[in-house]
């Protein structure tokens, strides 16, 4: 079997999490990424007998050089290897990387068709282009956050916003290698932490976009659902919590309202009209009641006979323990020779003739400097020494 | 301008989110992509409006944004002429994009092994609900995948109901993630010519949305990943959302001594920083509840904006935690095409859509028409791509194979 991205070559300089993640997407589908190793990583790998599971998740499959980035020797190298590479990524702010000399217009003047994937905070134009690249900054910026709970309650930051930026800079990579494949022409592909929340919250966002209304600014409460049978949670009898997404109420109605006791032939939710507009709030009440009546894995198993679309909502151990998640490889079980039996995420996309594969842990800081400069840059064993015992490779 | 994806035809299956906005994020870069639908009222999103599970303008936002830039054919694939176009159209095409059951792909004869005897280049692009060995079979949508995964779970203060992460999240997720599949497959097959099957699934894509914390999950089993944890009980109070004297905001500042002190001055709050209780991160660390309390107070004093006057002076990040309001009239947003305004025929006039999340220099995506009326594409299509005569045309018009 082959991989996706054979012969690309990146040159990892991300710092962050969902920076970091996207480098590694690029590495799971075949990429050689070498990731620069910050100034301060000597403590990344974890302490004495536990597992860095974030390093391992977020650095897999990649080669590690350490390079002294203070010193001009370093730089020089590092520029060097930029020429060399097909793709440059990064999430740090571009003042410190034109500093360096790695910026899209230092980069692209040594290679023109460099695809150089730039991660930011808030894109790469207006007044704000220049923030730091930090999550919460951004979903605080991008509107959701107040929807997300109960009314009344604190805004709700779930953290989530940041992957879609990594899958959007990953994907950004190789829409450009795919254009540069067919007319050498390389780029600068941009993807923010902004543009990530927005399209996380994207139904609701558009949503006021299209009707300004303000009350589409204020959080709904589960008991004032518009279809009190679609994105609708009720508690269950032991406390786990149904999700009910049945937005077609005529095909579904008889059998919901069979399962839950109610009268199919209520008069008053006879009609999807009925059930969706005027007696809207009785049927969310009427549910509420029924779906207390019993423990969650009384419903899942009558969901799952009926084939109906509502389901318990689980917490991680669901996913952890999970067979199915196995058998589609979104969650790896690894045996470390050291550490054991271990858990880790694997990978979202499933593809029959370039899969993903996991081909090695996170490097050591710097396990892989020499044979990066040999291979990518012909330095000769002679330098390489040199360059080891002045410091500049670690 | 050309699009990168000039010259790629997607056969586009979809229905409802998942499957059309993967389809969106290539027609926005340029690729033919041909939104399939059936005659008789085409893809269900079209009538979202009587759902009332979103509230919809005059214009159907929910189905117009993610099938900007596409073709619409109303094409009756019940119907052996119908099965003849599909697979005359995958004969030609590079990606066929879908999100519908297995059941119905078998009833209309585009299956993958179908399919791929027809083309062998042909990528085929499934987003799934569970993934190709689920073994949930009911149809899934993105709020009962996200369910299962754990994310709502975690979400909020503890005691209160779960958390959905807005109305589809995990399938704009899920859609993203098939775009990149295609690109993947599309750029192998620069290689080896050749096609093959992938699926970004519900499933998959969700456990990638919750990394940050579902790894820490796996890796250690601890309920404080899989749990609510109260704003009042957070790792680090200084990185926190506190209620300023008008509106909430993100404060983000890290817990170590000089941005303490830092934060402590702008507060004017030089008892905080002589207080033994917070004394350094640990203790910090440890006395959270309190400090979160003490914050509270003082940041409760004034309002947002002036909290940001002395924060950005003081070099000290933090956010006012806003609206979708004050989103659409972001300068940010706008400068860098993440909104942009588009004509809608629905209702001829501008309208304000979610724009282009990611940049290209050289070929940047854009907005040339929002979704396509049914069928609007067909005879067109069936004449210049399929060479189907006017006489063919008229006959499967006529017999109700095509709108």
């Amino acid at each position: 079997m082959s991989v996706a991205l054979e012969h690309v070559v990146v040159l990892d300089l991300t710092t962050q999490l969902w920076g970091s993640m996207a480098a590694a997407l690029l590495a799971d589908f075949g990429a050689e990424v070498v990731r620069v190793e910050p100034h301060d990583t000597q403590g990344d790998a974890g302490a004495h007998g536990t597992w860095n599971h974030t390093f391992d998740l977020v650095h897999r499959n990649k080669k590690s050089l350490a390079v002294d980035r203070a010193g001009e020797r370093g730089r020089d190298l590092l520029q060097a290897l930029a020429a060399k590479v097909d793709v440059v990524i990064t999430d740090r702010l571009e003042t410190e990387l034109t500093a360096e000399g790695l910026d899209y217009a230092s980069v692209s003047a040594a290679r023109p068709d460099t695809v150089y994937a730039q991660g930011s905070g808030f894109g790469p134009k207006g007044p704000d282009a220049g923030l730091p690249p930090i999550d919460e900054l951004a979903a605080a910026r991008a509107g959701m956050m107040p929807l997300l709970p109960q009314p009344d309650q604190p805004p709700v930051y779930a953290g989530h916003g940041q992957m879609y930026t990594s899958v959007m800079l990953a994907y950004g990579v190789v829409v450009a290698l795919f254009h540069r494949k067919k007319t050498g022409e390389g780029q600068r592909v941009d993807a923010s932490l902004l543009a990530g929340n927005m399209y996380g919250a994207s139904l609701d966002l558009q949503a006021y976009l299209a009707i300004g209304e303000d009350r589409l600014l204020q959080p709904v409460s589960r008991l004032d659902a518009g279809n009190p049978m679609s994105g609708v949670l009720y508690p269950s009898q032991d406390g786990l919590w149904i999700a009910v997404t049945m937005p077609d109420t005529d095909r579904w109605w008889p059998a919901l309202a069979e399962i839950t006791g109610l009268d199919v032939a209520d008069p008053r939710f006879d009609t999807h009209d009925k059930r969706c507009n005027d007696n809207r709030l009785a049927l969310i009440a009427a549910l509420d009641a029924a779906f207390k009546q019993h423990p969650a894995a009384y419903w899942r198993q009558i969901f799952n006979e009926r084939q109906m679309s509502a389901d318990v909502i689980e917490d991680y151990e669901y996913p952890a323990t999970d067979p199915s998640a196995r058998d589609n490889r979104y969650i790896l079980d690894l045996d470390d020779a050291s550490l054991g039996p271990l858990r880790t995420l694997g990978f979202p996309i499933f593809m029959t003739d370039t899969p993903a594969r996991l081909r090695a842990n996170a490097p050591r800081r710097g396990q892989h400097s020499a044979e990066i400069v040999r291979e990518l840059l012909g330095y000769s064993e002679h330098d390489i020494a040199a360059l080891e015992q002045e410091g500049v490779l670690g | 301008m050309a699009g990168p994806l000039d010259g790629i035809r997607v056969l586009d299956l979809t229905m409802w989110f998942q499957g059309p906005v993967a389809g969106q994020h290539l027609a926005d870069l340029g690729a033919e992509v041909i939104h399939l639908e059936s005659p008789k009222g085409g893809d269900f999103a079209r009538g979202v409006r009587s759902i009332k599970a979103l509230a919809i303008g005059d214009w159907n936002q929910y189905f117009l944004v993610i099938n900007r830039n596409k073709k619409s054919m109303a094409v009756d694939l019940n119907t052996p002429d119908g099965k003849e176009i599909a697979h005359r159209l995958v004969e030609t095409s590079d990606v066929f994009l879908t999100n519908l059951s297995a059941k119905a792909l078998e009833k209309w004869n585009v299956t993958y092994d179908e399919l791929a005897k027809l083309n062998p280049r042909l990528i085929y692009a499934m987003g799934s609900g569970y993934g190709p060995y689920g073994r949930i079979t009911k149809p899934s949508f993105d709020m009962t995948v996200q369910a299962l995964i754990g994310v709502m779970a975690r979400q909020g203060e503890p005691g209160q109901p779960p958390i959905y992460l807005g109305m589809g999240s995990g399938d704009a997720m899920g859609g993203m993630m098939a775009a990149l599949g295609i690109m993947l497959a599309l750029y192998a097959r620069e290689a080896t010519g050749q096609g093959q099957f992938l699926d970004a699934s519900l499933y998959g894509a969700q456990t990638f949305m919750a990394a940050p914390t579902l790894q820490a999950y796996l890796a250690t089993g601890n309920q404080r990943y899989a749990r609510p944890v109260s704003r009042t009980e957070p790792d680090n109070p200084l990185w926190n959302t506190y209620q300023a004297k008008d509106q909430w905001m993100f404060l983000c500042v890290p817990n170590e001594d000089a941005p303490w002190r830092a934060l402590c001055e702008s507060l004017d709050a030089g008892a905080l920083v002589a207080d033994p209780r917070f004394a350094d991160p640990e203790q910090r660390r440890t006395q959270a509840t309190a400090l979160v309390a003490e914050l509270d107070t003082r940041i409760a004093t004034r309002d947002a904006s002036a909290w940001m006057n002395r924060w950005t002076k003081a070099g000290i990040d933090a956010s006012p935690i806003v609206t979708f309001k004050e989103l659409a009239a972001d300068p940010q947003a706008w400068d860098n095409d993440y909104l942009l305004n588009a004509h809608c025929e629905e209702v001829d006039r501008e309208v304000k859509v979610r724009g282009l999340p990611v940049g290209f220099s050289k070929t940047p995506g854009v907005v040339e028409t929002l979704g396509p009326q049914l069928g609007q594409d067909t005879e067109l299509i069936l004449f210049e791509t399929l060479g189907y005569d006017w006489d063919k045309i008229g006959e499967l018009k006529a017999g109700g194979t095509i709108l």
